[in-house]
């Protein structure tokens, strides 16, 4: 069977954790628990007859005094990068992490979770450009998460 | 192999490492008989090394490569496996044979994730707090007795500086531009503390006040009054507004269509003081009667200085009785005090209501308080009077 690395980058506390548990697990947690160096999930997607496994990398995230060690970049066919739509430096930060991640993997694809949408409101939502490989999500309610990863490993794999 | 063996035993009856042997092709060839706890269960003879260690994944020409070059070229930190944080790295044993070496790291990386937790939740929270302190429109800065240790953004801005490094360098020493003599931030925070002064910084002034934070850490905030093109609008004597600042916040009043009284304020006999005591003691008077009408006044009333001895208040209150008792107060606070030199200096008040009365401007409103202290004083001064607004027809006549 294909196996795929993915890893799920961005600054700490933006919901990547949470984003693994509501797609492997269909669970969520509300409690802040902070990811340490790196836990990998595993998810069965096929498409078609392609079968594959996603190898899921849960990575720390980014803080201000410790950036994303390469060594977990290396070797990934996709990321996703997550920001939390409430806090704006998390957003602003995406650029740097996503050159730094296509700098080590210039062929990788990637989509990109605007988390915690929950937290907003219609109108806010309605107010934010979403669109292309971007997406609304909350792992609280499940929005579009099955849709992020699914859009990647196909992304990936056809 | 033997020898590589022996070493491996001694260091895993340490229950720290645990090893896979792998071949060429990453299939295992031995391991050691405690990784089961990292991986469910011990690899066998032949089998994918990487069904084991999903880590590899993706960086299996990486990890071959050390049977070319025979140094470890791949380690990666802190993977959690069941339960346990490894470290996993790769060496050269052979040829034929890499070993790939689980570290267990579990309770020290337990102890970092205890302090990067406290970490991001501290850091998540100032940075709440500082988003809180940066929405304010007043300008704000912490100091210890020499420096501004923190400022918000408005202040930072205001100074045209792009960080707190930048108001450092600037070495602003605000202390000096409320008063010269002042020689640090302790010494303004004794000024300022429990009262509103005014502090001018370049064209614009300031009102400043000061909170404690610890015996060592102040906060000052200083809300902006005047605009660039309206350079002095304070009352050199008294430090209250002059009366072009007062008819700009009156005239807004209205619009606001809020409920005030307008009070026409009058010294009794103050020509007699002059004429006695002197300009000098004079002088004092009108700071020492200004600083009493302030202190007598809430935040959000306004207090002026028209000229001479006569001053003017905007006292915002809904209910006219009210008004009229705060305003009685106010005459015997007045009356009662003993100012230095002088002795008592009684007051006479011109009252008038400002109510939804369409022809109820700025100016009406003064004349009709000017005219009841006009009454005030021919009543035999010391007294508050009120000119109340007439209405004939549909005409409302002062």
């Amino acid at each position: 069977m294909i196996r795929k690395k993915i890893l799920l980058l961005g600054d700490f506390n933006v919901g990547k954790t949470s984003l693994i548990r509501r797609y492997v697990d269909n669970t969520f947690d509300d409690k802040y628990l902070t990811t340490i160096g790196v836990k990998i999930s595993k998810k069965r997607v096929s498409f078609h007859d392609l079968e594959c496994e996603l190898l899921i990398w849960d990575v720390e995230g980014a803080t201000a005094m410790k950036s994303i060690s390469h060594t977990y970049m290396k070797g990934a066919s996709g990321a996703i990068f997550v920001c939390d739509v409430t806090r704006k430096e998390t957003i602003t930060n995406l650029d740097e992490h996503i050159k730094t991640f296509l700098t080590l993997n210039p062929n990788a694809n990637y989509v990109i979770a605007y988390n915690k949408s929950d937290l907003l409101t219609i109108q806010q939502r309605e107010a934010l450009d979403i669109s292309g490989n971007t997406f609304l999500t909350s792992a609280k309610n499940a929005t579009n998460v099955d849709t992020l990863f699914i859009t990647l490993a196909k992304e990936i794999l056809l | 192999m033997k020898n590589i063996q022996l070493i491996l035993n001694a260091i895993l009856s340490k229950n720290i490492f645990e090893y896979i042997l792998v071949d060429r092709d990453l299939s295992v060839i031995d391991a050691s008989a405690g990784i089961e706890k990292y991986l469910d269960k011990s690899p066998q003879k032949g089998e994918d090394v990487l069904e084991y260690l999903p880590e590899l994944v993706g960086n299996e020409e990486e990890v071959k490569k050390i049977f070319v070059k025979r140094y470890c070229l791949y380690t990666l930190e802190s993977v959690y496996k069941n339960d346990y944080y490894v470290n996993i790295s790769i060496e050269y044993c052979d040829q034929n044979m890499a070993i790939v070496l689980l570290h267990n790291i579990t309770a020290v990386t337990m102890a970092k994730q205890n302090l990067l937790q406290y970490s991001n939740e501290s850091t998540l929270l100032y940075n709440t707090l500082q988003k809180v302190v940066d929405s304010q429109n007043a300008l704000l800065f912490v100091t210890d007795a020499e420096k501004i240790l923190f400022a918000n953004k408005k202040f930072i801005d205001y100074f045209q500086a792009s960080d707190m490094e930048g108001i450092r360098r600037k070495k602003l020493d605000l202390y000096r531009q409320f008063n010269a003599r002042l020689e640090n931030y302790h010494e303004l925070f004794e000024r300022v503390n429990d009262r509103e002064e005014h502090i001018k910084i370049g064209e614009d002034t300031f009102i400043i006040q000061a909170t404690l934070i610890e015996s060592t850490h102040k906060l000052f905030t200083l809300t902006k009054i005047t605009k660039l093109s309206n350079a002095v609008q304070l009352d050199p004597l008294t430090g209250v507004c002059r009366k072009k600042y007062f008819d700009l916040k009156l005239d807004e009043l209205l619009k606001a269509k809020v409920n005030f009284t307008l009070v026409v304020v009058d010294i009794d006999d103050f020509k007699a003081i002059n004429d006695t005591y002197g300009h000098t003691v004079g002088d004092v008077v009108l700071k020492e009667f200004s600083s009493l009408l302030k202190k007598s006044i809430r935040q959000n009333d306004l207090i002026a200085r028209w000229g001479g001895e006569e001053f003017l208040l905007a006292l915002k209150m809904d209910d006219l009785d009210k008004a009229m008792d705060r305003i009685e107060v106010l005459r015997k606070t007045i009356a009662e005090h003993v100012f230095k030199t002088v002795g008592q200096v009684t007051a006479s008040f011109g009252v008038a209501w400002r109510n939804q009365c369409e022809c109820d401007d700025a100016g009406s409103l003064l004349q009709r308080a000017d005219k009841a202290l006009y009454k005030a004083k021919s009543a035999g001064k010391n007294k508050v009077v009120l000119k109340k607004i007439e209405k004939r027809g549909k005409n409302c006549v002062v």
